[in-house]
């Protein structure tokens, strides 16, 4: 089983779907693993967060919350507000 | 020119890296390219648009009956024709889309919120006839009380655009206000940070609103045919979300409208969103004629997308050696009539080029009776970074350090935590300093009342979804298709990308921009994104391509295709084994396409994440009229982190572009209004964009630090060059005058002020 991932949300996605809670700790090989343990602890929460958010798994950032997207072992994930640009 | 490229970083490209001829020059030079106002259709009508003389205004009636019974017009319509929208906001918050606000803004409803508001449309069999209509149309209005400054529109007594608007972002929630919403980040123990600290600048800034400034106005042709099948041709920066827009307005189905992409005469985020499209096609329904509306220079400054004004307190502490220790800023951005500034953008940005460990970012987008904001090359970072960049100075001053070592001493790198949360992945801000340090202006001599400013930026860049097909000739020639629409050059780029991946000639490649029927979903050409995502999908379509050229090749020499490998533009044997055979050119292979399964082709799909970041540091001298306060900008050296450079010539033009807008923001640009509301200089004789003599050469210097995530290295750079420029030319001005300038445009008027001590 992989280690754990650190996941975090922003202050703003955790005041609205989690309670205020920011941190989890997630198995998961890839983004898809992530977002349906997120799920199974606040049903409703995976949909919101591939709609509304940009990703950054170690650092790298994403535009789009791919289902693809590898998670390794120790990765640090942050769901951060979706970027525009002009 | 310094570039800086790492020996050991040197690929053996063939094209990657040149400056070949632009595809599209012929075209444009010789006056055939077919921009907005260039398509005409048979029977076609003219549409135009009554715009809101009042800033605010309730609107209790519109009676359009004289205009309908003028001869020559053919349909009038009123928001009363569009579908209502409901109110929520969809898809991720800083860029959520509000479709009851969108169909607002296209068209007012209750209220008019802006000078220059459509009220009204009309299609005429001319411009004139349809002027003529224009005016018959009464509209009844009750003008209300308008606040166009943020920090007054802020204010418990300021005029409310909606009397329902709660701030969203605020617990518990307030009464209704201008306040759209209240964002914040945070990191670290920022008042531990500030205490720790052994010097502190605090100060406020305010900035104008300003406009992209395109040189071509929004223009649009729509036909709908008898079966409910609708065609777009607009200049724009994303058809396909034109097209997204326009079915929504209407309730179309997507499958029922096509767009086609026009030469686009610069877009700069300003034409990420629409305007006309949507009432030219319900005119177009209404009267059975195709119908083209063209927006004048007066309607592209009233009724269309400027980047907002703001008001922004930043404080910063640092130790005696340098080291930052706390950051905090506060940023009140102008949404204009309807939510959606770019302060949350803002909020990232502002200290991203700095490893702070304590730091705090709180923005504020509010409401005011201006055009609605629309993005404006790196959205938002502009403004924060004339802020932070102007504080990072004077504390340099302070501990009478180089600005260019300070920031240094404190460049974010690999690793480093952003305000926003995750850690920065990629290196490129130390690099671009580096190399402004090593350049030989940085030291030379300057003469009485001239200084020298330097500032840095930060941009994300971005990713996402991006399609390209790649066909092949019958005489090798190639054809490679992208949904892109080429603001800045990514044709050229997308060509010379296609051309290294399958190793033959740029010239063998003809790069076009394809309409929404005929290539895959592509996002918008903005927040430099195309060379990077769309790239990818250039060079993955065109890896398919090699592959079903292998399996053609192999078929020829009747081998098994793992003997055949690709190189050079050519298959080859992948080894003795395979056999004695003569390298087929793609040229060769195409020729035997029937024979071989028929025509060689390949689309890719693709959504590519590891977006690299850009970071810019530019420095400038600038020299100051003691007489008049007039700045000329004598130098002005910009370096940028640009990955690899895909088409070197159109990357500096892409700096040179971004630096010449920010001279622009800095000294003369805003806008300027009466006291009813109404913009008094909404054109370009009033609205002093920079011109070519008012400006010195801009020098590049192309810093190459290549992104991983791209097959050539490739990161954005479009943007980031129009960070810096604001707060390069201030720190220059208060080397050359001892005055810090904290409200921009530094016009010779604020300067004389600040000189004299007036300000």
């Amino acid at each position: 089983m992989p280690a754990p991932a650190r996941v975090v949300l922003t202050g703003g996605l955790s005041r609205r779907y989690t309670g205020g809670v920011q941190e989890f700790s997630v198995e998961a090989r890839n983004l898809r693993g992530v977002l349906k343990a997120l799920d199974r602890l606040h049903p409703g929460l995976a949909d919101h967060l591939e709609h509304e958010t940009t990703v950054a798994i170690d650092g790298e950032i994403h535009e789009d919350v791919g289902y693809y997207q590898t998670v390794k072992p120790g990765s640090e994930i942050f769901f951060i507000p979706k970027l525009e640009g002009g | 020119m310094d570039d800086v490229i790492p020996k050991d970083k040197v690929m053996p490209f063939k094209w990657v890296g040149t400056s070949p001829i632009r595809p599209d020059g012929v075209p444009k030079v010789t006056g055939v390219a077919q921009y907005g106002a260039d398509l005409a259709m048979p029977g076609m009508l003219h549409g135009r648009i009554l715009r809101s003389p009042h800033a605010h205004a309730r609107i209790r009636s519109i009676d359009t009956s004289k205009a309908l019974a003028l001869p020559g017009v053919k349909a009038v319509v009123t928001s009363a024709d569009f579908p209502e929208q409901s109110f929520e906001y969809l898809g991720p918050e800083r860029v959520a889309v509000n479709y009851w606000h969108m169909t607002r803004n296209v068209m007012a409803r209750e209220q008019a919120l802006y000078e220059g508001h459509a009220v009204a449309a009309v299609a005429a069999i001319s411009k004139s006839v349809a002027d003529e209509a224009l005016a018959l149309i009464r509209v009844d209005y009750e003008v209300r009380a308008h606040v166009i400054d943020v920090d007054e529109a802020m204010k418990p007594e300021a005029p409310l655009l909606f009397p329902d608007l709660i701030t969203r972002g605020v617990e518990p929630p307030p009464k209704p206000s201008n306040i759209s919403k209240r964002i914040e980040f945070k990191i670290g123990d920022i008042e531990k940070g500030f205490a720790e600290s052994h010097e502190i600048v605090e100060m406020s800034f305010k900035t104008a609103p300003v406009h992209q400034a395109y040189i071509e106005p929004h223009g649009c042709v729509v036909r709908f045919d008898a079966d409910g099948q609708g065609e777009i041709w607009s200049s724009s920066q994303g058809h396909f979300v034109v097209r997204a827009y326009t079915a929504k307005l209407l309730g179309l189905k997507l499958g029922d409208l096509r767009a086609y992409p026009a030469e686009i005469g610069g877009g700069f985020g300003g034409k990420t969103v629409i305007y006309l499209e949507p009432v030219a096609a319900l005119l177009a329904k209404k009267s059975g004629h195709p119908v083209k509306m063209m927006m004048s220079r007066e309607e592209v400054f009233k009724a269309t997308g400027p980047t907002s004004g703001s008001s922004m307190t930043v404080k910063i502490g640092v130790k005696r050696d340098g080291k930052i220790v706390a950051a905090d800023g506060l940023f009140k951005f102008q949404a204009g009539a309807f939510p959606g500034s770019p302060v949350m953008n803002a909020c990232m940005c502002a200290f991203a080029p700095y490893d702070i460990p304590n730091a705090r970012t709180v923005g504020y987008d509010v409401v005011c009776n201006r055009p609605k904001s629309a993005a404006y090359r790196a959205p938002g970072s502009p403004i924060s970074a004339f802020a932070v960049e102007s504080v990072i100075d004077a504390l340099a001053q302070k501990l009478r350090m180089d600005p260019l070592e300070l920031r240094l001493k404190n460049a974010a790198r690999s690793g480093t935590q952003m305000v926003y949360g995750p850690k920065l992945a990629h290196n490129g801000y130390a690099e671009t300093i580096e190399a402004l340090l090593r350049h030989p202006a940085w030291k030379a001599p300057l003469k009485k009342n001239q200084g020298r400013g330097v500032a840095s930026g930060y941009w994300f860049n971005g990713g996402g979804e991006s399609s390209a097909t790649v066909h092949i000739n019958d005489d090798g020639t190639v054809v490679c298709a992208t949904g892109s629409p080429d603001i800045g050059g990514s044709r050229a780029s997308m060509a010379i990308m296609c051309a290294e991946t399958l190793g033959v000639d740029y010239a063998q490649v003809r790069p076009i921009v394809a309409d929404t029927a005929s290539v895959g979903y592509t996002h918008l050409t903005g927040g430099s994104r195309v060379t990077f995502a769309t790239g990818i999908a250039v060079i993955e379509a065109s890896k398919k391509v090699i592959t079903e050229l292998c399996k053609r090749a192999a078929m020829i020499w009747d081998v098994d295709v793992e003997g055949v490998t690709w190189q050079d533009g050519h298959a080859k044997p992948a080894s003795t084994n395979v056999g004695d055979f003569k390298p087929l050119s793609l040229k060769e292979i195409a020729a035997k396409k029937a024979a071989t399964g028929g025509p060689i082709g390949a689309a890719a799909g693709v959504n590519p994440g590891a977006v690299a970041p850009g970071f810019a540091t530019q420095f400038c001298d600038v020299e100051v009229d003691p007489e008049t306060g007039k700045v000329t900008v004598l130098r002005f050296v910009a370096a940028q982190d640009v990955g690899r450079a895909i088409h070197r010539d159109y990357v500096e033009g892409q700096i040179q572009g971004g630096v010449v807008q920010g001279i622009g923001w800095a000294l003369n640009e805003e806008y300027v209004y009466d006291g009813k509301g109404r913009m008094e200089n909404p054109g370009f004789l009033d609205y002093r964009i920079p011109v070519a003599s008012d400006l010195p050469m801009i020098e590049t210097v192309i810093v190459e630090v290549p992104n991983p995530a791209h097959p050539y290295g490739a990161k954005g750079v479009a943007e980031v060059n129009i960070c810096p420029p604001m707060a390069a030319i201030a720190n220059a001005i208060e080397r050359a005058t001892g005055k810090r300038l904290t409200e921009l445009p530094m016009s010779p008027r604020k300067v004389l002020a600040a000189m004299d001590g007036t300000a």
